[in-house]
């Protein structure tokens, strides 16, 4: 009877010495921080099971011209790997303290083609106060070709973090790769059709895609859901002289009032979201699709 | 024998100036070398720990030996200063790791160490008290620093201009501390360490002020255009960088083009490390790559050299203080001759005489040996600390 309980006994420590390694092992997730969402979908996607991966800027909030709080800027110097876009993208990170050997500027790999703009034009819009597009242009991922590049970066500081995991990182990388190239390639194809075509778009972050897609882009400094006023429209048709536009990029669905006034000037609206943030429904690629879809009908 | 010592003893408290003197000069000869010995294999220590464990170091052209002093020691000599593109130069390889050093600034006589958080981590120094430093204008201090200037986290500390007649120079950032290191017994102790951006903007390279575009004081507007506004000296400039002004401090021009006195550098193996110091050796580049070990190497065997005619002094200067001990000694027994004369008519020996005079040699001689035992033990235990001040 007490070698029955000796044996159980011995059979329990070792089960418990079995296990605990796998405890450690499943402990080795590495924590990754990014500073918007399509960087926190790229990762997620290659990362996969090995990474968690922590994106902290509130919803409503475009991250551009986030500040973080100390608190949040403590969990971002604790984090293994900071995703950073880099193109003068995450301003906040000028005034913090990071350390530079875990952090990634994604964008790096095409540095010396990034777009300057010469703008002092600032405006407000949501909680994040004034703010000017001036500088560089940042909305990097809209050339779908430098989003790949991004996703290569994140995947190498990956591998770097954690080498064993090397064969599913580049798995999901080459499925990510696949899907933004295929995006690449159908709105190359679609745009194409008619290079250099007119367009207006109602905000400055389309640099990237215009530059790509071969599109002939002026841009406005207006928001979705906010009337632009008079000066603005005013604006607009002085642009419209001798550029027949005939449709506007939206960064989310505009006022119906503005989209009305717009088809009175022969203008249709259409969205083509950056998407800075978490959409509501879906993610960055099936929102992506929905914008090539959304560019299909102006080139029809 | 306890008579002979009784009677040797008193001889010595009667002549204290004599025995002074005798123990002075004896002390002195055995504790000097001793203390020398124990000081400089406590720098060869110290400089040779923290040479082994920092890898290479990127610095510009010129005295190898100021850039290693000043990267790993952060002594006052700065070498020239090189750009902040270095760092970016060594992270393109994807052979090394690299760490900026800007050690060129004092705050309370201790040196402002600008850098990343990765330092800490390389030198695997932990916070003792309160938490790392997050914002710009924040700093960390050595437990030394804090020891000795009796500051906590909470407490602020103050940049000091480089020059006292400097009145259109730098202003000073009066900086929060946010933490103090755990004692590390290296350098680390004598420092204030903050973000590398906090360095630039303590050199000016970075400033806050109130917004020149929507002011409503015309009096700090020197011309405006729709396209630009210049402020005169009149516009205020904050000195310390609080949650409120923070947003307003920028840093003027191309961090690449900022600057640096160093880059800590960490090769991934040492076929990495083989590599990029091949990239250094050509011409045309206006750095240099020096591993700290073989600086300091060179250091100690010039140290060792010195230190041999140290010891040749110190014997020579031993053997003329017996000689003149032995001097002394035999003055004195002239100089006793009625004492002497006194106590052979007393009846005693002249083995007596030997064994009065041996004992006080022996007095002599162990409160010499215990003195010098004292002053060993202390130099032995504030070594790290008279090698630090000292030394590096």
């Amino acid at each position: 009877m007490r070698l029955n309980k000796l044996l159980r006994l011995i059979l329990f420590f070792s089960v418990l010495m079995l296990a605990l390694p796998l405890q450690v092992n499943a402990e080795k997730k590495i924590t990754v921080y990014t500073v918007n969402y399509p960087l926190f979908y790229f990762a997620k996607r290659i990362g996969g099971e090995h990474v968690n991966v922590i994106f902290p800027a509130p919803p409503d909030v475009d991250p551009a011209f986030w500040t973080p709080d100390e608190s949040t800027v403590r969990k971002y110097q604790q984090a293994d790997l900071i995703l950073l876009n880099g193109a003068n993208y995450e301003k906040w990170t000028k005034k913090v303290s990071l350390p530079m050997l875990r952090t990634v500027d994604t964008s790096r790999s095409f540095k010396a083609t990034l777009i300057h703009i010469e703008t002092s034009v600032t405006h407000s819009h949501g909680p994040g106060g004034d703010h000017s597009h001036g500088g560089t242009a940042f909305t990097t991922w809209l050339d779908f070709s430098q989003a790949a590049l991004q996703a290569e970066a994140i995947l190498k500081s990956f591998v770097r973090k954690t080498p064993e995991h090397r064969q599913t990182f580049a798995d999901n990388f080459a499925a990510l790769e696949a899907d933004l190239l295929q995006l690449d390639e159908r709105l190359k194809a679609i745009t194409a059709q008619k290079t250099m075509f007119p367009l207006v778009a109602s905000h400055p972050i389309y640099q990237y895609l215009a530059r790509r897609y071969y599109l002939d882009l002026k841009m406005m400094v207006w928001e979705p859901d906010a009337d632009p006023g008079r000066a603005e429209w005013q604006k607009l048709k002085k642009q419209l002289k001798g550029f027949p536009a005939l449709w506007m990029l939206w960064e989310g669905e505009p006022l119906a009032e503005s989209a009305d006034r717009l088809g009175d000037m022969g203008i249709s609206s259409i969205v083509f979201a950056p998407c800075f943030s978490k959409p509501k429904q879906g993610d960055f690629m099936s929102v992506m699709q929905q914008n090539v879809q959304n560019m299909e009908k102006i080139f029809k | 024998m306890i008579d002979s010592l009784y009677l040797a003893w008193r001889y010595l408290t009667y002549n204290k100036i004599k025995t002074f003197i005798l123990v002075a000069c004896i002390t002195t000869i055995a504790a000097l070398p001793l203390s020398l010995e124990i000081l400089l294999k406590e720098s060869e220590r110290q400089l040779a720990l923290r040479a082994e464990t920092s890898p290479l170091l990127i610095g510009a052209k010129g005295s190898a030996l100021d850039l290693v002093m000043n990267s790993l020691y952060f002594s006052d000599e700065m070498p020239a200063p090189i750009e902040m593109a270095a760092v970016e130069q060594v992270m393109d390889t994807g052979l090394a790791a690299p760490i900026p050093l800007y050690v060129r600034f004092h705050a309370r006589g201790y040196p402002i160490v600008g850098t990343t958080l990765d330092y800490f981590e390389f030198r695997q120094l932990q916070i003792g008290q309160g938490e790392q430093f997050g914002m710009l204008g924040q700093c960390v201090i050595g437990a030394e620093v804090a020891r000795q200037l009796d500051l906590q986290p909470g407490d602020s500390i103050v940049s000091s201009p480089e020059t006292l007649f400097d009145i259109a120079g730098i202003y000073p950032l009066k900086m929060t501390i946010t933490g103090v290191l755990a004692p590390s017994h290296s350098a680390d102790d004598l420092a204030v360490f903050v973000d590398i951006m906090t360095s630039w903007v303590i050199q000016g390279l970075g400033h806050g002020h109130q917004d020149v575009t929507t002011t409503s004081d015309s009096s700090v507007i020197l011309k405006k255009n729709a396209a630009n506004v210049t402020a005169n000296a009149k516009l205020m400039q904050y000195s310390e960088i609080t949650k409120e002004n923070i947003e307003s401090f920028h840093l003027h021009g191309d961090q690449a083009s900022f600057p640096l006195t160093s880059v800590l550098v960490i090769p991934n193996d040492q076929k990495s490390s083989a590599l990029l110091q091949g990239r250094y050796l050509e011409r045309e580049t206006h750095y240099q790559v020096v591993r700290p070990k073989e600086v300091i190497d060179a250091l100690m065997a010039t140290i060792f050299k010195i230190r041999n005619v140290l010891d040749a002094v110190i014997v020579l200067v031993g053997i003329t203080t017996l000689l003149a001990l032995a001097l002394v000694f035999s003055l004195s027994l002239r100089l006793r001759e009625s004492e002497i004369d006194v106590i052979f008519k007393l009846g005693c020996n002249r083995a007596t005489i030997a064994r009065l005079l041996g004992a006080e040699i022996l007095i002599i001689i162990m409160i010499s040996t215990t003195v010098c035992l004292g002053l060993l033990t202390l130099v032995a235990h504030y070594d790290q600390i008279l090698v630090r001040n000292i030394f590096i």
